[in-house]
């Protein structure tokens, strides 16, 4: 069942049209991912969703409920982590996550949540103090400390060193398998495709797809491509003969392989079988960046 | 209303005793009690035996720091920093940090201003007002700090972010304690301005301060004039207040 659904979400700033008719659902348990380059909409449309905006067209419903009407009621079962948005400079960690749990009726216990975010050892340090990636965490685990249903996460690892985005993936894939429905806004390809169950694209206020990461890839045509030079001969036909290979050209002593799928898999399997050896294996994977030039005609610059 | 019980009041006490902690980490709620207090002492050893002029100056000094410089630099601070904005996401309203800030902020302006006559009485032995006067002054300083806090959310709403509130408030700090008399004795003032000064609100607040001294209730139209302005002023602020 969808726990959200939102469909001809419009909200214009001073006559321009910030959503031009946005419509999507969430099922319960997703990682649903809202995607798009800066200026698509993308956290104008969740915080519409999570009842910070009023949206001037459209219904929205999350669990059931009207972000406006039923605003009160949301509040408690849903957590927001917020693009723009501090602490008290002076506020201490475990006083900021003590006083957001007296929030709620049944929130998780927040010295948990310290320890599940990498957070103990900073427990009394100040905000003002924090690192940009302890700030992060701190925001997310606030987010989560009321119990929500829902997570709405705005730019999750803005900030965060590669390692730390790896980590914090990972802590948000528990998150979702703790039942958690999980709503990610990102500009970050990597994020969504390794992340998300789902993702709606977003492109100058319109939603150009709803699909998976692999879907909306698949979706996007020209395939794959892997590219390597034959040290023993090489007949095409063994090749062509994958289901996964649309095409297999020359140039040169070099040959280049298309196709959908797990191809890259598929060629080495067959080459390996027909016992070629090959030299400067290459694969290019598409990715969503591919996906959204496909869907647009232009490309994602974030 | 289906409020579940107790949730929302334990919210509201634990922000309460939250909000304090942040008040008693921030310097400049240390100066706004310490300054009157450093100028009481400092005036307070040149002082004639009964004067009635330097404690409802620093009194006055004390409520004007507060309600122009740290309730508006605080709030405006507040929404810049998307605090409020964070909040209403929450099951908490707003509108509750809102209020709980201005009463710990009176809370403040009434520490700072108790300890000036306990200085005094301690110290100094300049006049206090007699017994019978205490009801008229609570009253006096009741109306002249929310007449103060008043004007003080008004620059919070209209202030683009704390710095800009904290430049205005002291824009407005100091025609408004000139205009008082809380810088320069009323009769070296220009007839003109002492006489405008009576209708400021930290000028009416003097004077009903110093009537109280004198032994007298206050004067009904300058009481009245800080009510005007307490009302004026925050239906301005309630009509212009921005959560983020």
């Amino acid at each position: 069942m969808a726990i959200i659904e939102v469909s001809g979400l419009v909200k214009r700033y001073g006559g321009v049209a910030a959503l031009d008719g946005v419509s999507f659902s969430v099922p319960e348990g997703e990682i649903f991912g809202v995607l798009g380059p800066n200026g698509a909409g993308k956290t104008t449309a969740v915080e519409c969703t999570a009842g910070l905006r009023r949206a001037d067209a459209g219904r929205i419903r999350v669990l059931g409920l009207d972000p406006v009407a039923d605003a009160r009621r949301l509040r408690r079962s849903i957590g927001v982590q917020l693009q723009q948005a501090q602490l008290p400079e002076n506020i201490k960690v475990w006083e900021a996550l003590d006083l957001y749990a007296s929030f709620y009726e049944r929130p998780r216990d927040w010295r948990g949540l310290l320890a599940e975010w990498g957070l103990a050892h900073r427990r009394d340090a100040r905000f003002g103090g924090l690192s940009g990636g302890e700030r992060q965490r701190l925001f997310i685990a606030l987010a989560l400390v009321g119990d929500p249903k829902v997570a709405f996460l705005d730019e999750l690892t803005t900030g965060l060193d590669p390692q730390a985005r790896r980590d914090t993936w990972d802590l948000i894939r528990r998150v979702r398998d703790g039942g958690v429905t999980v709503v990610l806004v990102s500009h970050f390809m990597d994020e969504v495709e390794e992340l998300c169950d789902r993702v709606a694209v977003l492109d100058r206020g319109r939603v150009v797809a709803v699909d998976t990461p692999t879907g909306l890839i698949d979706g996007a045509g020209g395939g794959h491509r892997v590219r390597f030079r034959p040290l023993t001969p090489l007949d095409d036909a063994l090749l062509t003969a994958l289901p996964e290979v649309i095409a297999v050209s020359r140039d040169g002593d070099q040959v280049t392989v298309t196709g959908t799928g797990d191809v890259a898999t598929a060629v080495t399997g067959a080459l390996a079988r027909g016992h070629v050896l090959v030299a400067d294996l290459r694969i290019d994977r598409r990715t969503l960046d591919d996906a959204f030039t496909a869907l647009t005609g232009r490309s994602f610059q974030p | 209303m289906p409020i579940s019980s107790g949730t929302l009041p334990a919210s509201v006490v634990k922000l309460t005793a939250v909000e304090a902690k942040l008040l008693a980490r921030e310097p400049g709620s240390f100066f706004a009690v310490v300054i009157p207090l450093f100028i009481l002492v400092i005036f307070g050893f040149s002082l004639t035996p009964g004067d009635a002029v330097l404690l409802p100056t620093t009194l006055a000094i004390g409520v004007g720091l507060v309600g122009l410089y740290l309730v508006p630099t605080t709030l405006a601070t507040y929404r810049e920093r998307g605090i409020l904005r964070r909040l209403a996401a929450t099951p908490l309203r707003p509108e509750a940090l809102l209020a709980v800030q201005l009463l710990l902020q009176l809370g403040l302006a009434v520490l700072g201003c108790g300890l000036l006559p306990v200085a005094v009485g301690a110290l100094l032995g300049a006049a206090v007002p007699r017994p019978g006067l205490v009801p008229w002054a609570v009253a006096v300083f009741l109306l002249g700090a929310v007449a103060m806090f008043a004007i003080g959310l008004v620059i919070a709403a209209v202030a683009a972010n704390g710095r800009s509130a904290n430049g205005i408030g002291v824009l407005l700090y100091f025609p408004l304690a000139y205009l008082a008399g809380l810088m320069q004795p009323r009769h070296l003032m220009p007839e003109a301005l002492a006489q405008a000064g009576e209708f400021t609100p930290l000028g009416a607040f003097v004077r009903s301060l110093r009537d109280l001294w004198a032994g007298d209730a206050p004067h009904p139209v300058h009481m009245g004039i800080m009510a005007a302005y307490a009302a004026l002023a925050g239906l301005a602020a309630a009509k212009s207040f921005r959560w983020e």
